[in-house]
């Protein structure tokens, strides 16, 4: 069943239109049911009240009349009846002996109808405009006769002036209803209009960042905003959509150009190794000829041989299979060998190269071969892209338990908008034909992702092109067991025996780990000697002037902070290397070994091969600080 | 219907042709029936106990008595039966609560009137003087009467005003 009103044509087009109808028809309605209740009550009180009225009259005029009907007085009845002249509605009136004949009358003037004769019972009632009561005349329960009121009924008057002010309300009403409407209008219409509008604009102008002006609060203020929150979801959808579409395009076009890239790079020491193969089969060239050709064919192979590297890497990483293999390293040795490779490009272009390392003997939890091949790409890279006879700066520290390394050039630079772009896959920089620098753009992507695997990032900074660029390597570095507070300690060290291995003294109380330790370092040739509380190394720190000593914290008897203050305060023992043994290694407890005269901070559990490496490292710095300035170092 | 007649014919004696002596004796009876109902007796005079008749004592009228006879059976009025009773001179009326002096007994009207607690009706001329309260006339072809309500009152009997209003003379002179 259709319960929706089929409203007129001309109706359906405006909400604002249906409103009025809506308002006027239901005033219409209600005042209608109203006017029908109030019109069928009115009518039957006014006929019961009609009718009690002319009884009461009746009883009253039928009393009067009685003793006259008792002592047959028509003249006295007459009388009687002639009282009912004060009632103007009374058309005539009779009494009828108890036989029913006629006794006494009274007729309104100007009424012509005549009297009955007799009590005529049929006429009785309502008819039409005439009520007709035949009323008993009784004396002492006695019938005496019958008196008939014949009234005006005044029904039809009644009627009319009801209706005349039902219409007079019907018309108010409509006024006012009508005024409610345009109320309605504003209160009701202009917030849906509103909506209506928007949600037109956004089909006809396809924007999606119109919005539905919200007025109200109620149900239409929330379909303002289920339009507004829907507008707005599609037009982020549309806007990711877009950006996708851009970044699959941005990547398609990449791998074309690295496509290009990659042709054109395979091919170019192909044209070098043909004439080499030329020359070594002229039968003319001399050996020296020889052996230049074989040289051009070894650098460009090798080249080929880094490019397929390359793009098995690039394979690795699209694959998922780029995976590390992590060792305790020495961080000195990674960065080492990233540089001694580095080394010919740049001593070719001349640049001017600075280098900062930590001290030796820091290891570090990580793969060396990929770490290693992450600085000498951002080395290769500041080589590649700095003018011939540029600066290059390399620092590396590790501080807080973090490893960092910069790698600074004063080269081309990289304009603000290729900052982040450089490190997607085949980006290159500077796409021009004239180029001069080539590669296949995926250097600073694997290094990324490279540094990605070891917990670390890298970033770039540049001042923009021209300005030189600075690529920033970081990961965490929880592992590193040793920190020395000052590279300056390691050259106070002179050695002491022929061997140049420095005299070593191990002071703790737990004498398992200071006894491992001693015979550990005296399988490698060191003279080690052993004390278990602070008092005992103490004296024995005076006797033998040791080069470096392990100091436990936590002793008896004298604790290691007041051991190596004791040792720094007597000029016999202040030269040694002093390294602090212990379970904490919080950067507070490391500041307060410092702050006690310490040199280095080595935390439990230690690992021989680090002790073993700072050892190695001192002996080496030591034996060089002897050797005159301006040597070469090994 | 034999009750019924006679107040038929009481009320259409506006008919031509009453000369009937018994008809003008039916109305005279009707009339002394219909008396009771505009009458108020107070104590001692009022009728005493429940369903105790109010008593019309008809002196030297023997046809009113016989037409009143038959109009009272029945019959109430003022919720009591009515008994008519035929007196005589002499009779004690001790009881009567109104007495018609006929025509032929008018003499003692006087008497009568003096006597006891009945109302006293009567069909003389001049008869409000000599002590009746209510009498009965002959006005052309009506029966029309006069009232003496002090009269009625030494006996302790009040006339209703609507009796008063329909009377064709009320004596207020007392005698």
């Amino acid at each position: 069943m259709n319960l929706k009103p089929k409203f007129p044509a001309f109706l359906r087009r405006s909400i604002s239109r249906k409103i009025t109808a809506l308002v006027v028809l239901s005033t219409v309605a209600a005042l209608a049911v109203s006017a029908i209740g109030l019109i069928y009550y009115t009518l039957r009180d006014y006929r019961e009240t009609k009718l009690d009225d002319v009884r009461t009259q009746a009883e009253v005029v039928g009393r009067a009349a009685a003793p006259a009907l008792a002592f047959n007085d028509p003249k006295d009845a007459e009388q009687d009846l002639a009282t009912l002249a004060a009632r103007p509605d009374v058309v005539h009136a009779a009494v009828y002996g108890v036989d029913g004949t006629l006794f006494a009358a009274y007729t309104r003037e100007g009424n012509v109808e005549p009297i009955p004769e007799r009590v005529d019972e049929s006429g009785l009632g309502i008819h039409g405009e005439r009520v007709t009561l035949a009323y008993p005349i009784l004396e002492d329960g006695q019938r005496l006769g019958t008196l008939v009121l014949d009234v005006r009924y005044g029904l039809r008057a009644r009627l009319l002036a009801y209706v005349i002010i039902l219409l007079a309300v019907t018309l108010g009403a409509l006024l006012a209803s009508l005024l409610v409407s345009s109320w309605l209008q504003r209160a009701v219409t202009d917030p849906i209009l509103s909506v209506a509008e928007a949600a037109r604009r956004v089909i006809e102008r396809r924007d999606l960042s119109m919005r539905a002006g919200k007025t109200t609060d109620d149900e239409i203020g929330i379909l303002a905003d289920a339009i507004n929150g829907m507008l707005a979801d599609l037009e982020r959808e549309m806007a990711e959509r877009r950006t996708a579409e851009d970044a699959l395009r941005t990547a398609d076009r990449r791998k074309d150009e690295f496509l290009a890239t990659l042709a054109h790079e395979l091919r170019n020491p192909l044209a070098p190794i043909r004439n080499a193969l030329y020359l070594l089969r002229m039968d003319g060239a001399d050996a020296e000829t020889h052996a230049e050709a074989r040289a051009i064919i070894e650098r460009q192979v090798q080249q080929m041989v880094r490019l397929v590297d390359d793009l098995l890497e690039v394979s690795r990483i699209t694959t998922g299979k780029l995976r590390l293999r992590r060792e305790r390293v020495e961080v000195r040795k990674v960065a080492t060998a990233a540089l001694e490779a580095v080394e010919p490009m740049i001593r070719d272009r001349g640049h001017r190269l600075t280098v900062s390392l930590p001290p030796p003997g820091l290891t570090i939890d990580a793969d060396p071969t990929r770490l290693s091949q992450v600085f000498l790409n951002l080395l290769n890279n500041a080589a590649k892209f700095t003018e011939p006879g540029g600066k290059i700066d390399f620092a590396l520290e590790v501080r807080n338990g973090e490893l960092m390394a910069r790698v600074t050039d004063d080269g081309v630079g990289i304009a603000p908008d290729m900052i982040e772009p450089i490190f997607e896959m085949f980006a290159q920089a500077d796409r021009s034909l004239e180029r001069t620098t080539m590669g296949l753009g995926v250097g600073l992507s694997l290094s990324r992702r490279l540094m990605e695997l070891h917990g670390g990032t890298i970033e770039a900074e540049s001042g923009g092109a021209g300005r030189g660029a600075s690529f920033i390597v970081r990961m965490p570095a929880a592992g590193a067991e040793i920190s020395i507070h000052s590279i300056d300690a390691a050259s106070r060290i002179a050695p002491v025996d022929g061997n140049g291995r420095p005299a070593i003294l191990v002071v703790d109380d737990n004498e398992d780990f200071a006894l491992t330790l001693a015979r550990l370092l005296r399988a490698r040739g060191y003279q080690v000697r052993v004390e278990h509380d602070g008092l005992a190394g103490l004296a024995a720190a005076e006797r033998l002037h040791p080069d470096v000593a392990f100091i436990d914290l936590g002793m008896p008897k004298l604790n290691g902070y007041d051991l190596a203050r004791r040792m720094r305060a007597n000029p016999a023992t202040a030269g040694a290397m002093l390294i602090a043994v212990t379970g904490w290694g919080q950067e507070e407890d490391r500041a307060r070994t410092e702050q006690a005269g310490f040199d280095g901070h080595l935390v439990k559990p230690i690992d021989p091969a680090s002790v073993l490496n700072l050892l190695a490292s001192i002996a080496e710095d030591a034996k060089r600080s002897e050797t005159p300035p301006g040597a070469p170092a090994a | 219907m034999r009750a019924v007649a006679p107040i038929l014919l009481a009320s259409s004696l506006l008919a031509p042709g009453f000369a009937r002596a018994d008809l003008e004796n039916e109305v005279k009876a009707a009339y002394l029936f219909r008396f009771l109902s505009y009458l108020e007796w107070s104590e001692p005079a009022a009728p005493s106990g429940e369903g105790a008749p109010l008593v019309i004592g008809v002196i030297g009228a023997d046809d009113v008595y016989d037409a009143l006879k038959d109009i009272v059976q029945g019959r109430l009025a003022q919720g009591r039966p009515v008994e008519v009773r035929r007196l005589k001179d002499g009779d004690d009326a001790k009881g009567v609560h109104l007495i018609f002096v006929g025509k032929s007994a008018a003499g003692g009207l006087p008497k009568w009137a003096s006597g006891n607690g009945a109302v006293v009706v009567s069909e003389v001329d001049g008869a409000l003087k000599r002590g009746a309260a209510i009498n009965l006339l002959r006005k052309a072809d009506h029966v029309r009467f006069e009232v003496a309500p002090l009269a009625a009152e030494r006996k302790g009997v009040r006339i209703s005003s609507r009796m008063l209003a329909i009377a064709a003379h009320v004596e207020t002179d007392t005698p």
